[in-house]
């Protein structure tokens, strides 16, 4: 089934600023952020809130890749895997679907014109990197599929990002996601 | 606000099972309070802030607000991979990673040794930029432009902080 990206509501220069004071420090205190924009503790507050609400602002830990040890989800997370999917013809959803039931598969975009995947896979070793390959390798309806191991992260910017997406929209399915689906809790 | 400081913990070092609690309970709320955090877990509110400041001076976790790119302007988003010649790929690496727009470098074992993830304001920006690249940055041979549609999944919860 086709899969439409939703619109998401338009943001303003508030939001922006709120965005960066949090941004490397998610618990900064509204007062000071409020302070410092010359707005109310409740403006802040508020903003908040629908960006949370819209999926646009994620208040999350980060867990440092080498200082995830065991047990972070099961996933330690050391090695970072990319892989490229080109589909077979009419099998782009099928193939998704597979991939999206791998918790190992940290991201996924589908990018030009919907004929290729992108998985980004954070693995705890090689030989589990290899396992990653065999089990994508062995799906039905990839024509083409290219692995790149990362040797080295030269820039991550760990507070801007693809954040929106359609598993927090839907996360029971991939499917059916409407633009009136949610709840928008916008006060 | 406690004056005590946490304790130095060297880089790298890995979280313990405290740790780990205190972040699981982060991800369910990144701006949860440290006595609501200790209730939860049977500790107490000022080892929790201990902890948590702990591990964010020791670059192992730390409390961020991940804002989509739409926030900051942005209206898509492209992954372009270069093939790189006569240069060094981490050198080249370096000098698109100076660029705000760039999101991430990385170095990879595959046909594209460089690849990036970038954020454009409209089309006529993505296009650009593929140009520019092309032609201005001493080196690329190839590269390939990839403009991401749908966000299935992103889970951030796992990254390499220093970079």
């Amino acid at each position: 089934m086709p899969i439409e990206t939703p619109e998401y509501p338009a943001t303003d220069a508030l939001d922006r600023q709120i965005a960066i004071m949090l941004a490397d420090d998610a618990r900064l205190s509204f007062r000071k952020i409020a302070a410092d924009l010359g707005v109310t503790e409740g403006t802040v507050r508020g903003r908040v809130r629908r960006l949370q609400a819209n999926g646009l602002l994620k208040l999350v830990p980060i867990v440092d890749i080498g200082s995830g040890g065991t047990g972070m989800g099961g996933n330690p997370g050391q090695q970072m895997l990319f892989i490229t999917i080109r589909c077979a013809r009419g099998k782009i959803d099928q193939v998704r679907e597979a991939l999206f039931a791998m918790p190992m598969i940290r991201a996924l975009y589908d990018a030009n014109a919907a004929h290729r995947l992108i998985a980004i896979c954070l693995l705890s070793s090689l030989e589990e990197a290899a396992e990653v390959t065999n089990q994508v390798l062995a799906l039905d309806g990839i024509r083409e599929a290219e692995t790149e191991l990362v040797l080295q992260t030269v820039k991550h910017n760990a507070t801007i990002g693809p954040v929106a997406t359609l598993e927090d929209l839907a996360p029971a399915t991939t499917g059916d996601v409407g633009h009136e689906g949610r709840d928008e809790g916008a006060a | 606000m406690s004056d005590e400081k946490p304790p130095r913990r060297p880089r790298g070092a890995s979280l313990d099972e405290i740790d780990r609690r205190i972040v699981e309970a982060l991800t369910r709320d990144g701006r949860a309070q440290s006595t609501t955090i200790g209730e939860e877990l049977g500790l107490s509110g000022n080892l929790v802030a201990n902890r948590i400041r702990a591990m964010d001076a020791g670059g192992q976790m730390r409390v961020v607000a991940l804002a989509d790119f739409r926030v900051h302007g942005y209206k898509m988003l492209a992954r372009l991979r270069v093939k790189v010649s006569g240069r060094a790929p981490l050198d080249m690496a370096r000098e698109l990673a100076e660029r705000e727009d760039v999101l991430s470098v990385h170095l990879t074992s595959g046909r594209y040794p460089v690849s990036c993830l970038y954020a454009f304001r409209n089309a006529r920006g993505l296009i650009e930029v593929a140009r520019a690249v092309a032609s201005d940055i001493a080196g690329v041979e190839d590269v390939d432009v990839e403009l991401i549609n749908t966000v299935y999944r992103y889970n951030p919860t796992l990254g390499p902080l220093g970079a």
